[in-house]
This record gives structure tokens, C-alpha cells and sequence, in this order.
């Protein structure tokens, strides 16, 4: 059910503020949420002050710079600092980007930093994604064919088929779309979410998968698909410019196609 | 582990996006007008009344509290009526990438502004002509 507050372990309490030095001349500040398993003291925001000429070129620098000179102890998921592993899925100023690929030209003098919203939170900007993952795993996201493969080549694809799972194939399942979406927010027990439904549409109009009705059956349901209401924040989120919703409304016209 | 903080959503998130603003107002004029129809079962009710009761109705419905609520069900009318359309074209498939649903946001503003404008000038007209003792 729908809770719009939050539980009382997860209140946001006044955090520290580090200063920028004195000679600083354009400064930067940086209020990044900060939970700290060990202390059993609820969640804070401190404040980061840097010199702005210092920050690098993207969120992702910035808070590396963080962490290497002031706090060592900021936890937060990277990788391949290009938008292609999608590890560093946070919300920044308001909405879910990859902090490796959101400039710090576009933001502010003052950038909010989060973790992806309504998840439970290992430590500081690192959501768990165990359930996220595991709603993925519940499509069963490969081929499901009864026809062998041919003995000596791989299942083939026409141009045209491969184009059509070409966007939805590109998800890097950074958890952006699915949780900047309120109805995930409030059902995510029951509802997939647009990152598992993209990967569910991705594999249900592949030429090459057999078992399309199956796993339309699987998402006949009033809860796995149809909590979508066309919110459209998924499709505004991607960073891969994918296109979450448009997939779901797809699936939503299998299922009503198919039974005329 | 049940002790992990649930991390901050309504209270960071952007709530002056388009889509989480086009969104919560169709639900919140949805809301407006099924208890608006609270006014119309009353109008039904007194006019299967009788004469006595019916125009007693009029006179309650048509005293500047319920011309406020009338003007307020005409504003929700109109952006109901238009984000129905715009989720309708959605289900079709169509108008779902990113720019095109920027841009229909828009239009659904303008549209309902103007649908509005339109209907509060047909009341307040009609309400002007029933005070000064006109047909009605």
C-alpha cells in the first residue's frame, strides 16, 4: 500500500557541514544523503563545499574528489565512468541520472544528491537492488526456443527483426526508470516495474524467442503490468534514451489483441 | 535486512515535471468530479421531489457557494477530459517517446485552459442573464 511517509528509521536528520577553505574563490556545495549502517543513528545530510574549479566535469568526479580528499568514507557504486555499466544510478537534483554522465554545467551551484528513491539503503548512495534484480530474473530474460538451433550456425535474424529489439536490447538496468516511477514507489512487492517489463517486451518480440504467449500469460496480472498508469517518468529518466513506457503500452495491446 | 532506511521518494523527488504534474492533476480532478456528482444526484433527487422541493434546489444551487464549486467541477471537467484523450491515444501506442509527450503535455494545458475559459464564460453569461431576471 501506498505509504507517503517515510518510516521513522529513515528520517533525514541536519547533517555536518564541511567547509570549503578560505581561499576559495567559486565555491560548489554538494548535499549528498549519508546513512552509515554501523552507527544505528537514522540517515543525514551533510553539506560538501568545493572549490568549484576542482569538481571535474561531471557529478561522478565530484564526488570521487569527495571522497579521496575530504570524506573517505562516502560509499557510492561506479565503474566505467561512460554511462555503460549504469552502477552509478543516483537522484540528482530531483531526478534519476548516472552521476558519470550528468554535467555539472547543467546543475547548479548547489546539487542534492540521493539515493534512487523508495529503496532500502546499504549504505549512503548505495540502494540494495536484490528485489530489482530478482523482478528482472522473473521474465526470464533469454531465449526461450523448442526448436533446436541450427547445427552449424547461429538462429538467424532478418534486419528488420533485429532492429525492432535493437533500443529495449540497450537497457544497462541502472534501476533508474523503475524507481522514479510512483507506482513502483507503492507496489513494488507486486509490480514489475518499466525495467523488467522493457526486458519482458524486449525477449516477447524477439523473432528468434518461441514462448511469447507463455510469458504474456506470465504478465496477465492485475498487479505485474497493469500498476503502469502512463506516469511516463521512466521514459523521461533513461539515460539510454529507451523507452520504458511505450514498451509496457505494447504489451498492454498483445494482451488485449490476442484475445480477439 | 529490516533495518535498512527506505530512501527518501516524494520529498526529492522533481514534483514540477511534467509528467508527475500532468499526471497527479488527472487523478486529483478525477477525484473533484466523482464527489461533484454528489451535486448532481442532489439536483436529480430534488427535481423527483416535486415542484416545491426542485425550486427550492435551484435556489441553494444557485447561491455563490455553489457557482464557486460549479466553476471548480468546469476547470476539472475540462482537464479530465483532455488527459482521458491524451491516456487514450498512449494506449494506442502512439505519442509515447519523450518529445512527443513533452509536447502533448502542453497542449493538454492550453487545451483545458481554453476549454475552461470558454465553459466559466457560458455560466457566468448564464448566471448574469437568470439575476437580472431573464429567461432562464
Amino acid at each position: 500500500m501506498a505509504d507517503f511517509r517515510l518510516p521513522a528509521n529513515s528520517r533525514i536528520r541536519k547533517g555536518v557541514t564541511h567547509k570549503a577553505p578560505e581561499a576559495a574563490r567559486e565555491v560548489r556545495a554538494f548535499r549528498i544523503y549519508r546513512f552509515d549502517p554501523d552507527s544505528g543513528e537514522n540517515p543525514r545530510v551533510d553539506t560538501f563545499e568545493l572549490e568549484a574549479g576542482e569538481c571535474g566535469q561531471m557529478v561522478l568526479d565530484a564526488l570521487i574528489r569527495i571522497k579521496s580528499t575530504v570524506d573517505s568514507s562516502l560509499a557510492f557504486r561506479r565503474s566505467c565512468r561512460e554511462g555503460i555499466c549504469g552502477s552509478c544510478a543516483m537522484n540528482i537534483d530531483g531526478l534519476n541520472r548516472l552521476a558519470c554522465i550528468t554535467s555539472l554545467h547543467d546543475l547548479g551551484r548547489e546539487v542534492h544528491i540521493y539515493p534512487l528513491p523508495h529503496m532500502p539503503v546499504v549504505k549512503d548512495l548505495v540502494p540494495d537492488l536484490t528485489h530489482f534484480y530478482a523482478q528482472y530474473a522473473s521474465v526470464k530474460p533469454w531465449l526461450l526456443a523448442e526448436t533446436p538451433a541450427p547445427p552449424d550456425r547461429e538462429r538467424l535474424q532478418s534486419k528488420a527483426e533485429q532492429e525492432k529489439i535493437d533500443r529495449p536490447a540497450a537497457c544497462i538496468l541502472c534501476a533508474c526508470c523503475s524507481t522514479s516511477c510512483p507506482s513502483y514507489w507503492w507496489n513494488s512487492d507486486r509490480y514489475l516495474g518499466p525495467a523488467a517489463l522493457l526486458a519482458a517486451y524486449r525477449w516477447i518480440i524477439d523473432s528468434r524467442d518461441e514462448a511469447s504467449g507463455q510469458r504474456l500469460d506470465a504478465l496477465e496480472d492485475p498487479f505485474k503490468l497493469y500498476r503502469c498508469h502512463t506516469i511516463m517518468n521512466c521514459t523521461d529518466v533513461c539515460p539510454k534514451d529507451l523507452n520504458p513506457a511505450k514498451a509496457i503500452a505494447e504489451i498492454k495491446k498483445m494482451l488485449v489483441e490476442r484475445q480477439s | 535486512m529490516a533495518d535498512r532506511p527506505l530512501s527518501p521518494h516524494l520529498s526529492v523527488y522533481r514534483m514540477h515535471r511534467y509528467t508527475v504534474l500532468t499526471s497527479i492533476t488527472n487523478r486529483f480532478t478525477g477525484v473533484v468530479l466523482s464527489a461533484g456528482l454528489i451535486v448532481l444526484v442532489y439536483w436529480l433527487m430534488a427535481a423527483a421531489g416535486g415542484a416545491k422541493a426542485y425550486a427550492r434546489a435551484l435556489g441553494v444551487l444557485s447561491s455563490g457557494l455553489f457557482q464557486a464549486i460549479f466553476l471548480l467541477l468546469l476547470a476539472a471537467f475540462s482537464y479530465h477530459l483532455f488527459a482521458g484523450i491524451r491516456h487514450l491515444i498512449w494506449d494506442s501506442g502512439r505519442g509515447l517517446e519523450r518529445r512527443q509527450s513533452q509536447r502533448s503535455a502542453w497542449l493538454l494545458g492550453i487545451a483545458s485552459l481554453l476549454l475552461f475559459a470558454g465553459l466559466a464564460w457560458w455560466a457566468c453569461l448564464h448566471w448574469a442573464i437568470a439575476g437580472a431576471g431573464g429567461p432562464q
